[in-house]
């Protein structure tokens, strides 16, 4: 219970502190000051000067920052500039085609990246499985995921396979090597001496004892599968929060990038949470 | 492995030349538009053939190459420096000031990186100079891809700042500075090198996906991103040769990866 306060309380500084950061960027940014309602010549010195006292208000970082805090518990995210709607609105809109797409893209990596990790780090001298993994693995890795989303495109698969493209290697690469250590552990020599199957040898003992470290990388795998989702879904037109991510950079629409960055800092930051609280490790960001 | 590193080295060792004096390819500029020749296919002249502007695709290519592999291991070099500095501060004094350093790393790697390039970028003019768009995007990626680096810097430093010669060193009347710079930065540095190995590759594809974006180096500047891009408008399919940026790309970052000290993947 204790572990768990800890990490709700650390949970909610790193938004709060994602939030201040975006906010600061939001501030500061080149022509974040300018309001181009006041080139309108019709505009009276008093409007004027009406406007620039709302802008200085709403600018206030400390202020601004809180009021927009006190605005998000009530479910009002802001309008976006760009769209010109509620930013809830534009989020619920985009985020099940998103969350179903990195499901599936996740699931389907976890399926695949284990598929092959288990059978590698088990023949660990079988070198031809090794070095053909590894070679798959290190090409897939040496594409960018906006290129991969395209050779896709191209040939007409659908997103999710792009996905799993870009997540089976890196799951791969990181449990083969976890599964290596646990099937090299001198408990597993001593079941093998005692006749136990390797079925059991793998539910029993490989995967209790490398259980921490793969949690810790599931909830590591969230975060690069969103960071994954922004260029697959902007290439492949694809709509969902990483084609939003993406106009809203190209829109310059920060009040949209803010809350999308806070959201997902809040979904990361909850998986990582998660798997410390239930392992007790760590989930270190291998990126 | 040796024989595959050497190959890497070697294969690493062309395409930087070759980027450097590319010349000795091709005699076309890269921004130089031949309108006669737009769109052209592979032949004497345009082994990679022309873009629909009637660039030559080679000199592109080379030119871009040449911007991404100087500045992405300028940014990595940039990164490294960061992380030394702050790792490295975390690491020997402890306490509060390893806390709130933690925290932050903890901070930038609860984001997914792209987000928080797209975020930074769209904070920062977007209407600039391609040679303004160009140190944007590297300094970006150097003063933001630090944390993961700091880390294990940190860590490093802790376990030395524990370690029985820095007890004797201090014993003996080291100053704290004679202390870093003689017994403590000789001993990270390996650490840091790995770090730059495995930054460069990193920093190299996030410029390809920032430039795929239209975020990154701008136009007429070539750079991976760029020139990637332009294969979403061409058919890769009905011309095939549009296709070679991806495999230069994946090359040389494949050798990188093999050069690269190995990593532990454990997590």
């Amino acid at each position: 219970m204790k572990t768990l306060g800890i990490q709700l309380v650390r949970m909610a500084i790193l938004v709060l502190l994602a939030a201040l950061g975006s906010a600061i960027l939001v501030r500061y940014s080149p022509g974040a000051l300018v309001d181009e309602r006041e080139l309108d010549q019709r505009m009276s010195t008093e409007t004027l000067a009406a406007l620039r006292n709302q802008r200085a208000i709403d600018n206030g970082l400390g202020s601004g920052l809180f009021r927009y805090l006190q605005k998000a518990i009530d479910g009002d995210l802001g309008k976006s500039q760009s769209y010109n709607v509620p930013i809830t609105k534009l989020l619920r809109e985009n985020a099940p085609a998103t969350l179903r797409r990195v499901g599936i893209g996740l699931g389907s990596a976890w399926l695949f990246g284990l598929s092959l990790a288990i059978p590698v780090a088990y023949f660990r001298s079988a070198w031809m499985l090794d070095a053909g993994t590894a070679l798959l693995t290190s090409t897939l890795l040496s594409l960018p995921a906006g290129v991969l989303a395209y050779l896709c495109l191209t040939i007409g698969a659908p997103v999710e396979i792009v996905l799993l493209l870009v997540l089976t290697p890196r799951v791969f690469r990181f449990s083969r090597n976890v599964l290596v250590q646990a099937y090299g552990s001198t408990h597993i020599d001593m079941a093998r001496a005692r006749g136990i199957d390797e079925l059991r040898i793998l539910f029993a003992h490989v995967f209790p004892s490398a259980a921490p470290q793969l949690l810790a990388l599931a909830a590591t795998s969230l975060s690069m599968a969103v960071g994954a989702i922004i260029p697959i879904e902007a290439i492949c037109d694809a709509a969902g929060l990483g084609r939003l991510a993406w106009q809203a950079a190209i829109a310059r629409d920060l009040p949209l990038l803010l809350n999308l960055t806070m959201l997902i800092a809040l979904a990361t930051t909850a998986a990582m949470a998660f798997t410390e609280v239930v392992t007790g490790h760590p989930a270190e960001n291998t990126r | 492995m040796k024989a595959a590193r050497l190959l890497a080295i070697i294969f690493l060792g062309v395409v930087a030349i070759s980027a450097v004096i590319p010349h000795v390819w091709t005699p076309e500029e890269y921004g130089t538009q031949l309108r006669d020749h737009a769109d052209a296919p592979p032949s004497r002249r345009f082994p990679l053939g022309t873009d629909p502007l009637g660039r030559d695709r080679l000199a592109r290519l080379l030119y871009g190459t040449r911007i991404s592999l100087l500045l992405a291991p300028a940014a990595a070099l940039l990164s490294c420096v960061a992380a030394a500095l702050i790792g490295g501060i975390a690491g020997f004094t402890g306490g509060w000031t390893e806390r709130i350093v933690l925290a932050t790393v903890d901070l930038f790697l609860s984001l997914p990186w792209l987000l928080l390039l797209l975020m930074v970028r769209a904070c920062l003019p977007l209407n600039v100079s391609p040679l303004a768009s160009m140190a944007i995007t590297f300094l970006m990626l150097g003063l933001l891809g630090w944390p993961a680096s700091a880390r294990v810097v940190r860590a490093a430093v802790t376990r030395f700042r524990a370690a029985d010669f820095i007890l004797q060193a201090r014993a003996a009347g080291c100053t704290q500075w004679r202390l870093i710079s003689r017994q403590l930065v000789p001993n990270v540095m390996p650490v840091l090198l790995a770090q730059f190995w495995t930054s460069v590759p990193l920093f190299i594809l996030a410029e390809a996906t920032l430039g795929m974006l239209g975020l990154g180096v701008s136009e007429p500047l070539p750079s991976w991103g760029g020139i990637l891009r332009e294969i979403e408008s061409g058919d890769v399919l009905s011309q095939p040769w549009i296709a070679a940026p991806v495999l230069l790309l994946a090359a040389v970052i494949g050798s990188f990866q093999l050069i690269s000290p190995r990593e532990d993947y454990s997590v």
